[in-house]
């Protein structure tokens, strides 16, 4: 695989907490590449390090050993101010719950990553994402005006109105009832396919993860399996299967 | 249950210290009040104690009831040979002492005297068991000889042996031996200068007509007891001479010393209440940001059974751990605010004696009970609140509830409407009395303050919104964060901001009104004065030798002169304070604005003219042409005819103007207070007062001035009071910084989640930090406008209550008033430093992962 087509990837991560006895090992020499314009689910029990490999290759935590890279750029090699940037700049979020400034109107959370980086907005952009979330109507809303489903609409439109080289969505419809949450995957999966973006996704939901073209699965700290655009039930047999039958989902971690 | 409490202190040990520093400050103050007063105190009574170690009796003239200059009364000396002929007394010896008389000068002609504390002239017979004064080294002064204290001989450069040159009141300065160097009693002298000389030069050198003493001093011969002593002086005691143990007057003057050390105590004491209240709110609002914050806990111990009466035991042992923890360590902190109240005064001119710090008894019990009343008073509501959490808001997600705003404004009204009737009554009211006005005034202001304080909550909101534009003008987007989060939680906006308020409205109070008095001054100044110098004593305003006015009025450079007396007298047998001038030439020097009849002519008033202030001739019902009957010090008595009412007292500083002529004669001093006088036609200024100064010259105590230094003087002296009042009005300052600093960092804790968020998109720390900044700056700025505002009220309160004679005009102070607005923004600025700091360090992860 040549870096030009992956968005971000991961080489030899590691991620260890604690010294010693107490070590506990998140991530044992993960090697993953995300390609450019896909859409990916990661899966794993409580613990299996999903979380920590998001965070780490989203520049929200730091490894241990090995490297993590978006397009080119080494992020071990980032200080705090640089990798703050390459957040704003580069990367798009999605968490479970709180995504949103309660202070904030819809549209001003949508701009929010730009206002911050002083970058001219691109409005024409702006309101074609905003419309496609199908929040025109609601822009000048603040969040505790809005459903838990707009929430995370606006959440996902922050997310693409910077078109980022990547989006991560940390459990997206983790809090969300399950019409509303396909309504947010569907749309997700639609800025894969229209917009050509790139996103990857931390579920425990099979359902959820049948929207990706690609899922993984993490288990004490390694990748374990991987299926190419599988269904809900081939997902949920994996799963059985890995566990050895017994209940491999938790909450996240 | 208690487990809890400790748990929640402990979990909570951060906000709970900031809050501890608030209730620790305002303790700090009380038991510094108390310390410092006690020790003076206890100084001042081992001075005296001193003073009359060895002394059993003391003989001195009954006080007059009638006594202008507030001078010791002089009697024949000769009785001190009587009294020492007597069996039961060993030794006696009799005294003359008077202060701001006579000054040492230094080699280069410079007077040598203390800063604040006066310089004593006295005599002294040598060292005595009687004596108050201790030979260090030299000998006692005889004939052309002093001795001064060691201070005074550092200050000048003297030694044993020098001649040195001293100022005496009347005529030229006069060479003296330095014969020795004394201490007072055994404590030292506590600032003040002492120049001792015997008692015949004692009162050469005062000018003293014939033996004069003003005390006898007196030891019994062994075995006698003081009763048989006091009897047998008794004996050979002259009318209007009394005979004192020694007990007596050491607990006379410890009265003395008392009265004002009290007072002293008592304001310093109004100001920690002050700091207090301010601290109230600051507790206040911790208490209830941390019962807020603790909603989901407190449903959760309900819903397993608590009784919203333990929830609320569980908040109040909080509250007084928190008070008792606060009170003792402030009660230590009292003596470091001693210390520093010490150094205030200090250099606002004052000097006070040093001495050990004391912590009485009674200082521990009342700072314990105001540090632990204050903390129960604020946490009552918070407590009240908590214990009515429902079971339910366990399991319910999301914040605090919004509460009602109508209880509020109910609550907040009712305090408020009767502060501004109290305010407004205090203005206008039909009050007798400046003291009640101000009290009114005083009582108005307290719940103005508390009324503003409660319904601030209803537009700060709006306010900080209104006051975050330019901050979002200026730095986009996170000042539109910051704007955002000031404005989002009005009540806790509010309550942050009236403790601040608080400070900056007192402050903002005596601006104002140092800056009217001032202006009215520079009117008074303007109207009422037409002379050209004025020769007055410097340290204090003390009268002194009419001598003065004759050698003045002798100068061919010097026109017109008058010498203004301050005399008691009996008018119509009620004790009054009269001004007694030269009034057929007082019209030159001075305007006092007669509005009726006149006080001029070639006589003047006379010997049988007086004229009255229009007030007091309203109160009095005198008109032109009444008589009144008029009582001097000697017992003269004569009728008088109201010849003028006049309505501008500034100068003259009475309500009665008489002439001197018919005072003089019958004073037991004849000295004057101030001297005014023009220069004679065609003399050049320059000139004019240079042959003034040649005159007083002679009185080392005595400050020559024309209007515009007299002018700046008053400007400094004013200044400088301003200067002890902030000073100790900056502890409200600091109390409300610290409330800043506190809610601030709740704040951010509450928001932890909303932070993480912020990082996690692209924020830098950088932003944060000034988000966080901007929204403090909002808030201080939102406190310190209220605060002016209120201020600016008060000020002109203040103004209207106090009476027209000594302040009349109201001034506003503009360029402070912008300075204090930009002081409350730095504290902000200051005070959002640590939370800053720590919003900004906090881990992007931590903060997603919260709860």
């Amino acid at each position: 695989m040549s870096t030009n087509e992956m968005a971000a990837e991961a080489k030899a991560a590691s991620k260890v907490y604690g010294h010693g006895e107490t070590a506990v090992h998140a991530l044992r020499g993960v090697d993953v590449g995300f390609e450019k314009g896909k859409f990916t689910a990661i899966m794993g029990p409580s613990g299996s390090g999903k979380s920590t490999l998001m965070h780490c290759m989203a520049g929200l935590d730091r490894l241990t050993g090995g490297e993590v890279f978006i397009g080119d750029t080494a992020l071990t090699t980032l200080n705090d101010k640089q990798l703050t940037e390459l957040r704003r700049n580069r990367v798009g979020f999605i968490f479970q719950a709180y995504n949103l400034v309660p202070t904030l109107n819809a549209r001003e959370n949508i701009t929010l990553p730009m206002d911050l980086g002083g970058r001219d907005i691109d409005t024409a952009w702006v309101d074609e994402v905003i419309s496609t979330v199908g929040l025109a109507d609601r822009v000048t809303h603040r969040p505790n005006e809005l459903s838990g489903g707009q929430q995370q609409r606006v959440a996902v439109a922050r997310a693409l109105a910077s078109k980022p080289e990547i989006v991560y969505g940390d459990e997206p419809t983790g809090n969300l009832d399950s019409r509303t949450s396909a309504e947010i995957l569907e749309f997700m999966r639609a800025a894969v396919d229209e917009l050509g973006q790139t996103i990857v996704m931390v579920t425990h939901d099979p359902r959820g993860a049948s929207y990706a073209d690609r899922v993984l699965f993490l288990a004490d700290g390694e990748i374990v399996h991987e299926l190419e655009s599988p269904d809900a039930d081939l997902i949920y047999d994996t799963i059985r299967n890995l566990g050895d039958g017994g209940p491999v989902l938790g909450d996240h971690d | 249950m208690l487990k809890l409490v400790r748990r929640g202190i402990v979990a909570n040990l951060g906000r709970l210290i900031l809050t501890l520093i608030s209730v620790t400050l305002g303790v700090a103050f009380v038991s510094g009040s108390f310390v410092l007063a006690d020790s003076l105190r206890a100084i001042f009574n081992q001075v005296s104690e001193d003073a009359f170690a060895g002394v059993d009796a003391q003989i001195q003239a009954v006080e007059p009831e009638l006594n202008s200059g507030q001078n010791l009364v002089r009697f024949d000396g000769s009785l001190v040979d009587e009294i020492a002929a007597l069996d039961e007394v060993e030794y006696a010896e009799g005294g003359l002492f008077v202060f701001e008389q006579t000054y040492t000068q230094d080699a280069d002609g410079e007077i040598v005297r203390p800063q604040g504390p006066p310089v004593f002239s006295g005599s002294w017979g040598g060292p005595s068991p009687a004596s108050a004064f201790t030979l260090l080294e030299g000998e006692a002064p005889v004939g052309q000889q002093i001795a001064v204290d060691e201070a005074q001989a550092t200050a000048g450069g003297f030694s044993i042996g020098d001649m040195i040159t001293v100022t005496i009141p009347i005529g030229e300065p006069e060479q003296f031996e330095l014969s020795g160097l004394i201490d007072f009693g055994e404590g030292g002298t506590g600032g003040a200068f002492f120049i001792l000389y015997d008692l015949p030069t004692m009162q050469r050198v005062l000018a003293i007509d014939g033996n004069l003493v003003d005390s006898i001093i007196v030891t019994a011969s062994p075995g006698t007891d003081t009763d048989d002593l006091l009897a047998a002086i008794q004996t050979k005691l002259p009318d209007g001479l009394e005979v004192l143990s020694s007990e007596e007057v050491i607990a006379d003057q410890q009265e003395q010393f008392g009265t004002i050390i009290d007072i002293f105590g008592n304001v310093l004491l109004g100001f920690a209440i002050v700091v207090l209240f301010v601290s109230i709110f600051i507790i206040y609002n911790t208490f209830a940001i941390l019962v807020g914050q603790r909603t989901k806990q407190l449903g959760l111990l309900r819903s397993i059974g608590a009784s919203g009466a333990q929830i609320r035991a569980m908040v109040l042992i909080e509250a007084v751990i928190i008070g008792v923890a606060a009170s003792i360590v402030g009660l230590f902190g009292g003596v470091g605010v001693a210390w520093l109240l010490k150094q205030l005064f200090s250099t606002g001119g004052g000097s006070f004696p040093d001495g050990p710090l004391r912590i009485l008894p009674r200082t521990i019990v009342v700072v314990v009970v105001v540090g632990l009343l204050v903390t129960l008073l604020s946490a009552i509501l918070p407590a009240i609140r908590a214990s009515r959490v429902s079971p339910l808001e366990a399991v319910r997600d999301g914040g605090q509830r919004e509460r009602s705003m109508r209880f509020r404004i109910l609550a907040g009204g009712a305090v408020l409407v009767p502060g501004l009737m109290a305010l407004l009554f205090g203005m206008f009211g039909d009050i007798e009395g400046t003291a009640p006005r101000l009290a009114s005034i005083g009582i108005g202001a307290a719940l103005t303050f508390l009324g503003v304080a409660m319904l601030s909550a209803l537009f700060a909101g709006q306010a900080a919104s209104v006051l975050g534009l330019p901050a979002e003008a200026v730095k986009g987007i996170t000042g539109r964060l910051a704007r955002d989060n000031a404005s989002r939680n009005p009540q806790r906006t509010a309550a942050t901001a009236t403790a601040l308020m608080i400070g900056l409205a007192l402050i903002t109070g005596v601006a104002v009104l140092t800056e009217s008095l001032l202006r009215t001054f520079d009117e008074v100044l303007e109207e009422s004065i037409t002379a050209d110098l004025f020769v007055f004593e410097e340290a204090q305003g003390l009268p002194f030798s009419s001598v003065v006015v004759d050698q003045l009025g002798a100068l061919p450079e010097v026109g017109e002169v008058t010498g203004f007396a301050p005399v008691e007298a009996k008018i119509d047998d009620n004790v009054e304070s009269l001004s007694a001038y030269d009034t057929e030439t007082g019209s030159s020097v001075v305007n006092i604005g007669v509005v009726d009849g006149a006080v001029e002519g070639p006589e003047g008033l006379g010997t049988d003219g007086i004229a009255v202030l229009a007030e007091k001739a309203e109160t009095l019902g005198l008109e032109i042409g009444d008589t009144v009957s008029i009582e001097l010090e000697d017992g003269f008595t004569t009728d008088l005819t109201v010849e003028a009412i006049y309505d501008e007292d500034t100068l003259v500083g009475a309500a009665f103007v008489v002439d001197r002529d018919l005072t003089s004669p019958h004073l037991n001093v004849d000295n004057v207070g101030f001297v005014g006088l023009t220069y004679a036609e065609g003399v050049d200024p320059e000139v004019g007062r240079a042959a003034v100064e040649q005159v007083t010259s002679n009185f080392a105590q005595l400050s020559v001035q024309d209007n515009t230094e007299f002018q700046q003087q008053t400007e400094d002296q004013v200044g400088q009071l301003q200067i002890v009042i902030n000073g100790l009005l900056v502890l409200c300052l600091v109390v409300a910084f610290f409330g800043i600093v506190n809610t601030m960092a709740l704040s951010i804790l509450e928001r932890i989640r909303e932070i993480g968020l912020l990082r996690a998109v692209g924020t830098t720390r950088r932003q944060l930090r000034t988000a966080v900044r901007w929204e403090a700056v909002i808030v201080a700025v939102f406190g310190s406008l209220l605060g002016i505002a209120m201020g600016l009220l008060l000020g002109w309160a203040a103004v209207v209550a106090i009476p027209d004679t000594f302040i009349s005009k109201v001034g506003i102070p503009w360029l402070s008033l912008v300075i204090y607005l930009l002081v409350g923004a730095v504290l902000g600025v200051i005070a959002a430093f640590f939370p800053a700091t720590r919003a900004a360090r906090m881990n992007v992860l931590d903060a997603i992962a919260y709860e």
